[in-house]
This record gives structure tokens, C-alpha cells and sequence, in this order.
């Protein structure tokens, strides 16, 4: 809540009801860290907010001036500017230091303590996944095929992963899982950081994805998400490093790891313009402080009204990097599948792919279609009825992305909320696909935690929390309500519906890239 | 092996007498015992020789030789006593493999699903009537040497919901007229239960319990999807192994009683009118007894006689929920609404997103 509280005290800068909702932060910030005062000094978090006020007051001419924010103005170069900033700097890198040492032992020890339980009660703390995974790759290192393994529905390479847990020790599965959790929070800050957005606030969205406890009990408990994560927000790294190929090469790696990611292709693609990358010359990228600008965003609008500017879309869509992008991910997403069906046959096709692809599942979860499935399900489903359970989720997606390319995380964000939300199958575990991204587009929010943020988490919560209510009475005590079940998915789609609005609402669109000024001025009026 | 053997240190060539020792054990630990008893004898001679003027390097030597040696012996002689050790426990457990080779299958209901593609009750009934075999076995049933008999069977379904537990408590009396006659024996019960469609048990959990030592054995044969609803699926079977131990032989009590719950899940029923009704059939219970005597040594397979179990008298019956029919029309058609208007909810507000927001 501190931290929360936080961010938002971060974003209402620079207007005077700001400063006294920083007084008041930071008063809650001393009662609720009163323990950590040690002698005369303060604890970080006040420190660090001491320091943003000198560094707030040194930025605030910064928006009146149109040229500070055509520059590159990153973190760093603030910091040198301002010495005094630069020990709250030090300050700050202990508490990263700190958060994540915490995180790494919080996560070690709920991993021992998921043994304990394992062992001592009827209820297992480890996800049925987990041992799936692990009875697979044992499976595979006795030199049998994976698939032998009934429910066991990913690719060969997940199970290669955990092969040390047969010869290494069968917790190897759940700390390369946690390990990986603890990337994504290092990639959070990186990319945070690299699009300009200060320290603190870099250390706080951070926060937000360590400190949920859905994060650190997914990665405990076995399942194999966080490694998932962890590669999108890679190839959203090198993106912004203009590293093509490896991106390239690491999106067909997730995309045949992971069918959904798919759904990013276009908005990549769309990303890869001519104006926003120069040949020998970096990408620059937008600052996070020139985000109260107006006319900065005026250019880099989708606009599909002007008939000269389809026309010119269209004839420039093949550029050498989108080529480069395609050719390099789909061969790699080809040569995986290759050699996985050369060694697995069409077990590995109909497990890891068609399945995924063709799933329908009549038994009970959060999406609204599960009842609809189950009561259709002796009879065939016709293509009319598989295309309009398909068209919403097309539409909704083309949408999103011709309205929020170039803003690449959040793009990928609201794409992905939709994508789970409007899914035929819908599992707490796909939960994790946004949350990852969640931390990399609350800097450019408008809303306030008070009221509209806590009313929105809560609303998600209770919604689920009711479905699962229905959902113990249903599995649990044989009660007959699928009807009130089904109710309730509907209920949760509509809170998955409203919490989306406000967020598209209360966005301060931010494009990833700048629109590089070309040398010569033809090309400028060929390519917009 | 002589006294000079071991002096000049060749008496331990015969140490694979040790390391073979799973095939004589109790003989090498003999000739260990009397490799150290010779191997003190001599180090006293030795020691008693030292000072005196026999004494000489060679016999340092050889002195220093012996205290390596006895310490080799020592070693060996552990190693022959752990082994007997595990000789004798592997003797306490059936030897299970070799026993029911002699049966034929481990688990009786293998033959029938290498002739039947599906479990079919009539087909299955034939199979036990017929197929079982009896063998030699049947010579101990004419004498009326052995003669299981079943008393009660009391079964009871515990739980609520989609999980519940199929709990059997069994009670058979051995009779039989020279039952004390007969050689030492160990018996399994071995239960065939045989679960209806709509229900179904978990093979992976069902290993984990194996593990902890609830069974002594448990397989489950026929349709284990765990995944697919009633309709497309068919039947299984469990077959669980349950010891009894070595307690008839030697005076102790006739009659047992074994305990079992198993864990079980339903399916997903077909559509109906609210609850779908799944109803359990009678298990079929044999009895494996291996004996072991210089007139008979093997195993065999035994129905107990069925008198006085009545198992019609209370019927076991599950009810699953299921979907019901005629909600079919409208939870499609409100369905389907309520993805149009939210995908159209959300395409508006983002159409008319202004990419100009002022940040506040």
C-alpha cells in the first residue's frame, strides 16, 4: 500500500495538491517505517523522496521548453547534473539490492517450505504441473518421448529444461522457475529505466510485480510462466536496443514455446518502421518526462481516414527489418518444430500445438464459454458457432493494436488482458501473462489509486473470488449451480471488461520510439 | 586355507567368498570368524616373539602386515553379516515376481484387457467363470485344504462433491480341514473394482498412495483419461494388492479383516435434469496365497466362497450435478451477447482514446 501510495504521490508531480499528498505520503512513509530509523539516519524511502524534490525542482522548467524534451534526457544525465542526487542514488541502488535479496529468500524458503508440505499434508503445496513436468523430462532422459506422459502438453524443450531434475535434485524445476521470476523484475527496472522514467519510480513498478504474492507463488509452486515472461520482456529489451535478430530469434523461440504470443506479431511489425530506426544510428526513445506534451504525439497517430496515408502504408510495409524480423522468427519457430517432430512424431504436433489450438474444454473455469461448451458438447460444434465465439476476440485485438502499436508495452498489455479475458479456457495461470507487463505501463498512468485504482483491484479480486466460491460449491460439496457459475464468469468478464476501459481511459500515450528526422527531406514525404 | 596361508598373507585370496557372499553367506561369515581367531592367534605368537631374539625386521614387517590384514577381516566380516542381514529381509518380503510367475499374470486382470478392448460386465463375469487360472491350485480346493471363506463385506462412500472415497472393509475366515497341515504361506487380497462410467481413478495418485505404503499394489486398467466427460469415455478398473502376512501358519486368528479406501473422481456427467445417478457393482475379490514346504512351493489363486454377503441389500450411489438440457438456448445466446457488447465496449474506448491525454 506504501509503495502504491508511493507511486502516485510520484505521479502527481508538479501541481500544488501534489504537495500535500507527498506530505501526506511521506507521513504515512515515517509511521509506517518508524521501525527502520536507526539512530539519526532515515530510512530509504525517505531519503529517496528528499531527494526527488531537489531533482523535481531542477526538472520543472522542463515542460515550458519544447527543445529539453526533443533531447535525450535520461535518468543518468539528471543524476550528473545534481550531486546531491547522486547519494540518494547510492541509497537507492541498497534498496533495490535489499527488495531483491528479500525477494530471493521469501522465494527459497517458500520452496522449502512446499517440500514440507508435500510431505507432511494432503494437500500439495506443488502444482500438478510441476510433477508433470518433472515425470516427463525424467521421461526423457531415459530416452523415451515426453509425451508418454499423459497431460503433459508442451514442448520437448520444457521438459529438456528440468532434466536435472532427474540426476540434479527435483527442486532444480522450481528454482530456475523462481530464478526466472526474479529476471523479469530485473527487466522491469532496465526497460523502465532506459525509457527515462526516474529511479524511484523504476524501484516501485518493480515492486509491484516482486512483491505479489500471485508472482512468487507461481514460480514456487512449479509452474513454468515466469520463463515465458522473462523472454517477451527480453525481446521487448532488445527491441529498444535495435538487437533484431536476437529479438527476432527469441520471439519464435517463445512463440513455439508458448502459442499466445503470437498476437504480438503485428504490433511488431508495425514498431519496425523506417522512422524510427536509422541505419547506424541508435533508436532514440521517448522520454518519460516529455509525456505531458501535446504536440509531440501528433505525428505518430495511426491514422487509416486518409486515403494517401493507407496507400502509403501499404507500399511501404516490406522494409528490410520487418523482412529480417519474420524470416528470422519463423525460421526459427519452423526449425524447433522441425526437429521436435523429426524426434517426437505426431505426438508432439497434437499435444503441444493442436491441442492449444483446438481446445475446448467443457469442465468448469473462468471463462464465460465453459457451460456454453459443455452443454453443446455431444453434439459437434459447427464453424458458424466456432466463428462467432472467434470474431469478438479478432476484433477486439485488430483494434487494440492499430490504436496502440507504437506503444509497444502497453499494446502487448491490453492485447494480452483481452486475449485471457475473451480465451475459451481461462486458468489462474494465464493471470501471470499480464501481470509481467503490468509494472511496465503504470508510470504512464493517470489513475489515481484513491479511489479508482483500489476499486479496480478490488473489483478483479471480488470477481474471481465470487467465481471461486461457486466453484468450491460446485466441486467440492456436489451442489448443481452451474447456472450461478456461469453467472459468475460473466460477472468476471465484466469486471475484466471495466478495469480494461479505465486503464485505456486514464493512459498517457507514450510511443516507444521517436520519429528520427531524416537528412534528406524526399524520403521524409515518401515514407510520412 | 592354512595357518601358513594366512602368515604369508595369501589367506585372504579367498575374499570372493565375501563379495559373492549373497550366494553363501553364513559360510563366509564362518571362515571369517575363523580367519580372525587364526589372525589373533598369530599376531600373539608375533608379539610375543618381539624383544626376544628372534626379533627381526622382516618380522616388524610382517607384524605391521597382520595389523592391516585384521583390519581387512574386520571389514570383510561387516560386510558379510550386512549382507546376510539383507539376505534373510529379502526372504521376509514375497519374493512377488518369481511367486506369480507361476500364476501366470501379476495382475489378474491383465489377461482379460489383452483379449477385450473395453470393460464389459457380462464378458468380464465369463472371464472370471472360465479364464482364472486354477492349476494346481485346485487340488488344494478338492482336498478342502484351503477354503477361504468371505463373511462380510461392508462398503460405504465418504465425502462430498467430485472427490470422494470408495471405503471396502472385508472379513474372510480360512477354513479349511488340514489348514494347520499345510506349509508356511503368505496371502495378498487382491480387489477388482470395477468403476462405473462416470467415475473414474486417478493412476498418478493412486502410485503417490503406493508410495506411502497404503497398497502393497494398485493398477488401474482400461479408460484412464482423466480429462474427457462420461460420454466419451469408457469404463476402468483398479485392481489393488493388499498383504495379509505370515499369520495363519502358526495357530493365529482365521478370520481377517482388511481395510481399504480408495480415492475416486467423478467425471463430467451427461446432461440431464440436475443430478445423474452413478451406481457401483460388486467387487470381485480373490485371495493369492504362496506357500512354501518341501511338497508344494508356489502360489495360487483363490476365489473366496460367496454365502453370505448380500450386496443388493444396500447399493452404493453417487450423484454427480450435471448441466441441465434445456438451459442450453439461452446460456448460448447470452453468451455469445455479452462477448459482442464487451469486444464492442472496448473498441470504442479505445477508437476514442485521444493519444493526446494530458498527463496528470
Amino acid at each position: 500500500m506504501v509503495l502504491r501510495a508511493a507511486i502516485h504521490g510520484q505521479i502527481s508531480v508538479g501541481t500544488s495538491q501534489t504537495e500535500t499528498t507527498m506530505q501526506s505520503t511521506l507521513k504515512l512513509a515515517t509511521m509506517q517505517n518508524a521501525k527502520q530509523i536507526v539512530k539519526n539516519e532515515d530510512p530509504p524511502f525517505i531519503e529517496v523522496a528528499r531527494k526527488h524534490k531537489t531533482t523535481n525542482a531542477t526538472r520543472g522548467k522542463g515542460p515550458d521548453k519544447q527543445q529539453a524534451a526533443n533531447t535525450l534526457v535520461t535518468c543518468n544525465n539528471q543524476n550528473m547534473s545534481n550531486p546531491e542526487a547522486e547519494t540518494g542514488d547510492s541509497n537507492l541502488c541498497e534498496t533495490i539490492k535489499g527488495a531483491a535479496d528479500i525477494e530471493a529468500i521469501l522465494r527459497v524458503f517458500l520452496i522449502l517450505y512446499g517440500e514440507w508440505q508435500d510431505t507432511h499434508m494432503e494437500v500439495r503445496y506443488t502444482d500438478v504441473d510441476y510433477l508433470v513436468f518433472s515425470d516427463a523430462a525424467a521421461l526423457m532422459a531415459s530416452g523415451k518421448a515426453p509425451y508418454e506422459r499423459s497431460t503433459y502438453r508442451y514442448s520437448p524443450l520444457i521438459a529438456a529444461l528440468l532434466l536435472p531434475n532427474s540426476f540434479l535434485h527435483h527442486l532444480w524445476g522450481k528454482f530456475l522457475f523462481s530464478a526466472s521470476d526474479l529476471l523479469v523484475g530485473l527487466f522491469i527496472h532496465t526497460i523502465l529505466k532506459l525509457r527515462g522514467v526516474p529511479e524511484k519510480l523504476c524501484t516501485s513498478s518493480m515492486m509491484v510485480w516482486l512483491f505479489n504474492p500471485f508472482t512468487f507463488t507461481i514460480g514456487t509452486r512449479g509452474n513454468c510462466e515466469p520463463i515465458v515472461c522473462a523472454v517477451i520482456l527480453w525481446i521487448i529489451l532488445c527491441l529498444m536496443n535495435d538487437q533484431l535478430v536476437q529479438a527476432a530469434f527469441w520471439y519464435g523461440l517463445v512463440v513455439h514455446l508458448r502459442i499466445y504470443p503470437i498476437i504480438y506479431a503485428l504490433p511488431i511489425i508495425l514498431v519496425l518502421r523506417p522512422l524510427h530506426f536509422q541505419p547506424s544510428k541508435k533508436p532514440a526513445l521517448v522520454d518519460w518526462s516529455s509525456r505531458k506534451l501535446k504536440s509531440l504525439h501528433g505525428s505518430s497517430k495511426l491514422r487509416f481516414t486518409d486515403l494517401q496515408y493507407i496507400q502509403v502504408f501499404l507500399t511501404s510495409i516490406f522494409n528490410w527489418r520487418r523482412l529480417v524480423f519474420g524470416l528470422v522468427s519463423g525460421s526459427t519457430f519452423f526449425i524447433l518444430t522441425g526437429l521436435c517432430f523429426y524426434f517426437y512424431g505426431w505426438d508432439f504436433l497434437d499435444e503441444a500445438l493442436l491441442y492449444h489450438l483446438t481446445r475446448t474444454d467443457p469442465r468448469h473455469n473462468f471463462s464465460i464459454y465453459f457451460y456454453h461448451i459443455y452443454l453443446h458438447y455431444e453434439q459437434e460444434f459447427s464453424s458458424l458457432e466456432k466463428l462467432i465465439s472467434f470474431l469478438p476476440q479478432f476484433v477486439v485485438q485488430l483494434a487494440l493494436i492499430f490504436r496502440f502499436a507504437y506503444d509497444l508495452p502497453f499494446c502487448f498489455f491490453v492485447q494480452t488482458l483481452t486475449f485471457v479475458a475473451f480465451n475459451k479456457v481461462i486458468t489462474a495461470q494465464y493471470f501471470v501473462w499480464f501481470f509481467c507487463l503490468l509494472p511496465l505501463i503504470l508510470p504512464w498512468s493517470n489513475m489515481k489509486l484513491k479511489w479508482k485504482g483500489i476499486s479496480c483491484i478490488f473489483l478483479w479480486m471480488g470477481g474471481q473470488t465470487h467465481w471461486l466460491m461457486w466453484g468450491y460449491l460446485l466441486e467440492f460439496q456436489g451442489r448443481n449451480v452451474f447456472i450461478q457459475l456461469w453467472i459468475a464468469s460473466l460477472l468476471f468478464l465484466a469486471v475484466n471488461t471495466y478495469v480494461l476501459i479505465n486503464i485505456i481511459h486514464d493512459h498517457a500515450y507514450c510511443p516507444v520510439f521517436k520519429e528520427l528526422n531524416v537528412e534528406k527531406s524526399n524520403k521524409t514525404r515518401k515514407h510520412d | 586355507m592354512s595357518f601358513q596361508d594366512l602368515e604369508s598373507g595369501r589367506g585372504l585370496g579367498s575374499r570372493r567368498d565375501y563379495i559373492n557372499g549373497k550366494q553363501d553367506p553364513t559360510q563366509a561369515v564362518a571362515s571369517g570368524i575363523f580367519q580372525i581367531n587364526t589372525a589373533v592367534s598369530t599376531f600373539q605368537r608375533l608379539v610375543n616373539t618381539l624383544g626376544t631374539p628372534k626379533d627381526t625386521p622382516e618380522l616388524r614387517e610382517k607384524l605391521y602386515a597382520m595389523e592391516v590384514q585384521h583390519f581387512q577381516v574386520q571389514l570383510y566380516l561387516a560386510i558379510g553379516f550386512g549382507l546376510i542381514f539383507l539376505v534373510m529381509n529379502s526372504n521376509a518380503m514375497p519374493a512377488t515376481d518369481e511367486e506369480h510367475k507361476f500364476c501366470g499374470e501379476k495382475y489378474v486382470t491383465n489377461t482379460y484387457f489383452k483379449k477385450h478392448d473395453s470393460l464389459i460386465d457380462s464378458q468380464f463375469e465369463e472371464f472370471i467363470a472360465n479364464k482364472i487360472p486354477l492349476g494346481l491350485c485346485k487340488v488344494l480346493l478338492d482336498e478342502r485344504y484351503f477354503m477361504p471363506r468371505l463373511l462380510a463385506v461392508r462398503r460405504n462412500l465418504i465425502g462430498e462433491g467430485s472427490h470422494r472415497q470408495l471405503s471396502s472393509s472385508i472379513r474372510i475366515k480360512m477354513q479349511g480341514e488340514s489348514i494347520s497341515k499345510l506349509p508356511a504361506q503368505s496371502c495378498q487380497i487382491i480387489i477388482v473394482e470395477k468403476l462405473p462410467s462416470g467415475v473414474f481413478a486417478d493412476p498418478f495418485e493412486l502410485q503417490h498412495l503406493l508410495h506411502r505404503g497404503v497398497f502393497t499394489d494398485v493398477t488401474v486398467l482400461g479408460d484412464t483419461n482423466l480429462e474427457l466427460p462420461s460420454f466419451r469415455s469408457n469404463r476402468s478398473v483398479v485392481e489393488i494388492h493388499l498383504d495379509m502376512g505370515y499369520n495363519m501358519s502358526s495357530g493365529g486368528k482365521d478370520e481377517l479383516e482388511v481395510n481399504l479406501r480408495l480415492p475416486l473422481h467423478a467425471r463430467y456427467a451427461p446432461l440431464g435434469h440436475g443430478f445423474s445417478k452413478v451406481e457401483f457393482v460388486q467387487p470381485d475379490l480373490f485371495m493369492r496365497c504362496g506357500f512354501e514346504g518341501k511338497a508344494f512351493n508356489g502360489s495360487c489363486l483363490f476365489m473366496p466362497t460367496n454365502d453370505d454377503v448380500d450386496y443388493k441389500a444396500s447399493p452404493i450411489v453417487w450423484e454427480v450435478p450435471c448441466g441441465i438440457k434445456k438451459h442450453a438456448g439461452v446460456v448460448s445466446a447470452v453468451t455469445f451477447l455479452s462477448a459482442i457488447v464487451s469486444a464492442l465496449l472496448i473498441v470504442s474506448t479505445s477508437i476514442y482514446h485521444s493519444h493526446n491525454t494530458i498527463f496528470q
